[in-house]
């Protein structure tokens, strides 16, 4: 990829968002969203299968994909920078919400999650906005001039 | 008049002949006199989403194997003995590499085809390449290598200890790696969690996630592709999460 190539792709900014019902089947949706974009952001094809990789964690962080939720995934890429995050509306479980908070899943606090996004991503969080519980994750390509 | 099975059109004689002098030269020649009988039975099973490359590989291990423990004096040709072998072998080869999720057969081909390039490309290019760089050089679309990517979740991933070529098992690299560990932080959340996990699964993870590799240091390492160690860490990460959740199915799509 050219330095002029570069320069279009860092001017560029897209946002892609996806609502999908919380189940393990449609995680798909949300692996291929990430992977085309990191695709058109330059990434290589090992950096792709680690974003593939902590977009499943990202999604899975939530109880509520065992609950029945909905998934909202909200896709930014700017330049050759990926931001991906995801926030679930609870369905009827109302523990459901409960998931990003106790980290529960993947042990106390996330921690297990976290190590395993550490080595995945260059940054990532989990924090409440207003809209609720949302775990994100950012991703640089690591190298220019591709 | 002798008890010995009339000698047959694939030399029962010259098998006999191996059993007693055990001569590595009559040995590579009955090999070699049978490679198209491998060759034949390979390409029955051409066109059902595997290289044919490597199904001939398959075969040619069969017949070395079939070969070695052939008993001339249990009155069966050895072609027939062969075949058997080979056959069972090949039909082995499916369940353990085949796709647990049917995809076309279009997608199963050019997703070995990615596979294949990436470990080409990554040599020539001196970096994993990017999915323009790898639609180019398979002559697809940008799209269709996602689609053969994201495919690939739904092939089943050969066991640590299937015998490669050179009839070593990838278990037996990871033994050497293993030793490695002695300066891992054990009382890491992920260390623990492992604990969960068959050895050989344990091994792939820590190596990306604590030892801190990138999947084409850790198939360098075991001698294996890329998009093979890809699948190993997604198949492992699965079952982590299904020993969390006890659910067997957790994030299978």
């Amino acid at each position: 990829m050219s330095d002029h190539d570069d320069q279009e792709m860092s001017d560029r900014s897209e946002v892609i968002t996806l609502s999908f019902p919380a189940r393990a089947d449609l995680v798909v949706l949300a692996r291929f969203t990430a992977a085309t974009l990191a695709a058109r952001a330059g990434f290589d094809i090992e950096e792709i299968e680690d974003l593939r990789l902590a977009v499943d964690e990202l999604v899975v962080s939530f109880e509520a994909v065992q609950a029945g939720g909905t998934v909202q995934l909200r896709c930014t890429q700017s330049g050759t920078e990926l931001l991906i995050e995801c926030t679930v509306e609870p369905g009827s479980d109302a523990d459901a919400n409960q998931g990003i908070a106790g980290g529960e899943l993947w042990g106390a606090d996330g921690e297990l999650s976290k190590q395993l996004l550490d080595a995945l991503v260059d940054e990532h969080g989990r924090e409440h906005r207003d809209g609720g519980p949302c775990v994100w994750l950012r991703k640089q390509r690591a190298h220019s001039g591709r | 008049m002798t008890d010995r099975p009339a000698r047959g059109d694939d030399g029962l004689d010259r098998f006999r002949d191996l059993t007693n002098t055990k001569d590595p030269k009559l040995r590579d020649e009955l090999i070699t006199s049978h490679l198209g009988l491998a060759h034949q039975l390979a390409r029955r099973f051409a066109g059902r989403g595997e290289a044919h490359d490597d199904l001939v590989q398959v075969a040619s291990i069969a017949l070395v194997k079939a070969v070695d423990r052939f008993d001339p004096e249990r009155g069966v040709q050895f072609s027939t003995f062969a075949a058997t072998c080979v056959i069972g072998e090949l039909k082995r080869h499916f369940r353990d590499r085949g796709w647990a999720v049917r995809a076309p057969r279009r997608i199963q081909e050019l997703y070995l085809e990615v596979g294949q390039n990436i470990d080409r490309l990554s040599q020539e290019l001196g970096h994993p390449p990017t999915v323009p760089e790898l639609a180019a050089a398979i002559g697809t679309s940008e799209d269709a290598v996602l689609e053969a990517i994201e495919a690939g979740r739904g092939y089943r991933t050969a066991s640590l200890d299937a015998p490669d070529a050179n009839s070593q098992t990838m278990g037996d690299s990871l033994g050497s790696v293993d030793s490695r560990f002695g300066h891992v932080d054990d009382r890491s959340v992920l260390a623990s969690a492992l604990e969960a996990l068959p050895e050989r699964d344990q091994v792939i993870i820590r190596l990306r996630f604590i030892d801190g590799l990138t999947q084409s240091e850790i198939a360098g390492r075991l001698g294996v592709s890329q998009m093979h160690i890809s699948r190993l860490l997604a198949t492992s990460l699965q079952r982590l999460r299904a020993s969390f959740t006890d659910d067997p199915q957790s994030l299978d799509a």
